[in-house]
């Protein structure tokens, strides 16, 4: 309920208006019902007031003009008052009591007459005593009495009586104005089943209402979050003038603008991408050619004095390092253009690093300096693209190789259950913190000035790291100056595999010096 | 024996070099510069191998293997300078035979390719072989299939063939690129792949539902146990 509040602005904008228009519908239901009542109930009492006024001064005549002085005779115009009065009621039914005032001093010889389902102790002993103490004026009070059982609202009038002889009296009619409190509760019922008609219809209406508020607002949150999401073609309706159309309007204009500058970017992009694929492709076919006449002068080299033989050995070497640049390139390219698909398959990660040694090991014997390769016990089963990882891995040593200083290079192999991972470690002239930050980027190198043994692109780590993000692995590096550097490789057993932890530790070999 | 070879390659330089190379490794070489040419050079040269380059201006060079393919089963190896998937698996399909990329890695490396293709058939275990509805005559170098002589390349026949002689042996791609192409190289084995379809089309009843050169998933192939 509290959620449906909080997420839709329907929802609270109904809620809102329900309660608000409850709220005024009480308060203007309430003072409704209490001027009406009251109006009601004054009309009333005005009229029982003029009519006990006039029989209470008919009664009151009836004994003065009558000249009987007996106690029969009085007594006969005493049980005469009670029904007269009973059934001359010009507004319903009223009941009628005349009772001897109390505490006179003469003697009480007429009985009191009273209506049949009324009783003294109806009339209260406090406004008893008001009309006994007053004179020419009728006092009157409103009562809930009981007849038969039944409560029922009443005006009791009360008025003094002198009649002759027997002494002072006093005259109640008590009228049932149960019909004004059936009137007003009609009334009221009929106003509470209104106002929450009126609730009801006004809920449905807000409901309506904001609904046609909302849903261009809901549609464009829609169409807004699917942007974000990259569905970049997606736009509102605009339909008609107003505030809706206008945000409609602009929001596909700054949708619009969106779409034509990130396509614009990705055509650059994409231009790019296929001119540095074009021009890889376009310089193979010379550098076959050159390749070839190369190839053919070696052939006939002896017929070469030294300076010319130097000059094609210059040439041949410069073709190689040409050429794999322009392979290195071309990788590249296909990398930035998402085109590269791993193809991974179940391979013993031994066996790749096994290969990739064996590849490596002529260099090593050539630069003087050992690879010493631990192996776990058992396969090391993951799903690898095998190419790409024995290529990642030739690129780590012979980078070892050629900064090892000629010490020996460890080549570990690690796993754990989720994971594999190849660490390679040289005891060489190692990297600063600001050269290790670099030492990922394109055509960056350590030390530009340094001779190249191996031929090195400077695209060699950017590629291995392509590699290893193609199987979601890492490729991390530590190192200290003058003392040597690590490189781990870490790959998940499985390509959607998770893993947090290598199973092998980052700079542990180097900080150990196991090796030196 | 002084083999021919035709060399199909729209850059003058390169082709004279080629041709020069080979002349000198002891082939007779001619070069053609575009794909008409070519095919008129096809005609009259007589070649016993086509080196051909897929870029190649105006028809491109999977236009020309067709048409080459289309006459004649001599060996055709592709150059091309697109390490693409799709160019090298849109040749192969065309009927190349096999494919060397731009640049290779030595004129050695070309060389010995292009005596793989060339190189005399094997001694022969048997003069008739017999897998289902086929009859491979191996001297006569001939298939027929109900006494109809079916047209394969020379490297088909030798596919064929080579599943033929062991009937019951599962032959992984590897073991196929090193018996039948005569070399193994960083294992492409798409070469195998799209030689034993091409083989399948025109050998099987339903080339999609094989009964003669059958899959082994997960391993290569063998034939059909009939």
């Amino acid at each position: 309920m509290i959620g449906a509040f909080r997420r839709s602005i329907q929802f609270r904008y109904v809620t809102i208006t329900v309660a608000l228009s409850a709220v005024a519908l009480v308060a203007v239901g309430g003072f409704l019902s209490f001027s009406i009542g009251n109006g009601l109930f004054q009309t009333r009492v005005e009229q029982i007031l003029q009519e006990s006024k006039r029989d209470s001064v008919e009664v009151q005549n009836t004994f003065s003009s009558s000249g009987a002085t007996d106690a029969v005779s009085l007594q006969v115009l005493v049980n005469a008052v009670v029904p007269n009065l009973e059934q001359n009621a010009a507004s319903g039914s009223r009941r009628v009591a005349l009772l001897r005032t109390l505490n006179q001093a003469t003697d009480q010889f007429l009985q009191s007459p009273i209506s049949t389902t009324l009783s003294d102790a109806d009339i209260p002993a406090s406004l008893r005593d008001k009309v006994a103490k007053t004179d020419n004026r009728i006092i009157y009070r409103t009562e809930t009495l009981f007849i038969n059982g039944v409560q029922t609202p009443s005006v009791v009038v009360g008025s003094k009586i002198n009649i002759p002889v027997a002494g002072q009296y006093e005259l109640y009619l008590v009228y049932d104005i149960s019909d004004v409190q059936a009137t007003l509760d009609f009334m009221q019922s009929t106003l509470a089943v209104g106002g929450l008609i009126m609730i009801l219809l006004l809920g449905i209406v807000a409901y309506f209402v904001t609904g046609r508020i909302v849903a261009p607002v809901a549609r464009a949150a829609e169409v807004a979050e699917e942007l974000a999401l990259g569905s970049l073609d997606k736009r509102l309706p605009e339909r008609g003038q107003d505030i809706v159309a206008t945000l409609a309007r602009s929001f596909n204009r700054m949708a619009q603008s969106l779409e034509t500058q990130i396509g614009e970017l990705s055509k650059l992009s994409k231009m790019q991408q296929r001119f540095v694929s074009d021009v890889s492709h376009e310089l193979r076919t010379p550098l076959t050619t050159i390749k070839l006449a190369a190839e053919m002068l070696e052939a006939r080299s002896d017929e070469l004095d030294e300076k010319a033989k130097r000059s094609l050995d210059t040439l041949i070497s410069q073709v190689a390092r040409f050429e794999s640049l322009l392979s290195d390139l071309l990788e590249m390219s296909r990398y930035d253009a998402g085109a590269v698909v791993a193809e991974l398959e179940s391979n013993d990660l031994k066996t790749v690093v096994k290969l990739a040694v064996a590849g490596l090991e002529p260099l090593a014997e050539t630069l003087g300096c050992e690879l010493r390769v631990k192996l776990p016990k058992g396969e090391v089963i993951a799903e690898l693209d095998r190419r790409r990882i024995e290529r990642v891995l030739r690129n780590l040593i012979s980078n070892a190789i050629e900064h090892g200083a000629g010490k020996p290079i460890v080549i570990e192999v690690g796993q754990s259950k989720s994971a594999v991972a190849v660490t390679i470690t040289d005891f060489g002239v190692g990297m600063s913190r600001s050269q290790m930050d670099r030492v990922f980027d394109r055509f960056w190198r350590a030390d530009p000035a340094r001779k190249r043994t191996t031929g090195g692109t400077g695209l060699g780590l950017a590629i291995s790291l392509e590699d290893t993000h193609l199987h979601n692995g890492w490729l991390q590096v530590t190192s200290k100056p003058s003392q040597g550097t690590t490189f781990r490789i870490t790959l998940p057993r499985k390509k959607d595999g998770i893993f947090t932890e290598s199973p092998l530790p980052l700079g542990e070999t180097l900080s150990q010096r196991r090796i030196v | 024996m002084v083999h021919k070879v035709l060399v199909v390659e729209d850059e003058e330089l390169l082709n004279r070099q080629l041709c020069d190379m080979l002349e000198n490794a002891g082939y007779e070489a001619v070069g053609s510069l575009d794909g008409v040419n070519a095919m008129l050079a096809f005609k009259n040269f007589n070649p016993d191998l086509v080196l051909l380059d897929i870029q190649l201006p105006p028809t491109s060079g999977i236009e020309v293997c067709k048409e080459i393919r289309a006459i004649s089963g001599v060996p055709v190896i592709m150059l091309t300078a697109k390490t693409d998937d799709e160019d090298v698996v849109a040749g192969l399909e065309a009927g190349a035979d096999d494919y060397i990329f731009k640049p290779m890695p030595s004129f050695k490396v070309l060389q010995a390719r292009i005596e793989a293709r060339l190189r005399p058939l094997r001694a022969p275990e048997a003069n008739e072989l017999v897998i289902g509805p086929l009859v491979i005559d191996v001297l006569g170098h001939e298939v027929r299939r109900d006494g109809v002589r079916v047209p394969l390349t020379p490297l088909e026949f030798n596919l064929l063939q080579t599943l033929a002689e062991s009937p019951k042996q599962v032959f992984t791609r590897e073991d196929l690129l090193k018996k039948v192409w005569g070399y193994h190289y960083d294992a492409d084995t798409r070469l195998v792949n799209v030689h034993v379809q091409r083989l399948r089309s025109k050998i099987e009843d339903d080339p999609d539902n094989p009964k003669i050169v059958v899959t082994e998933r997960g391993v290569g192939y063998k034939a059909g146990q009939f």
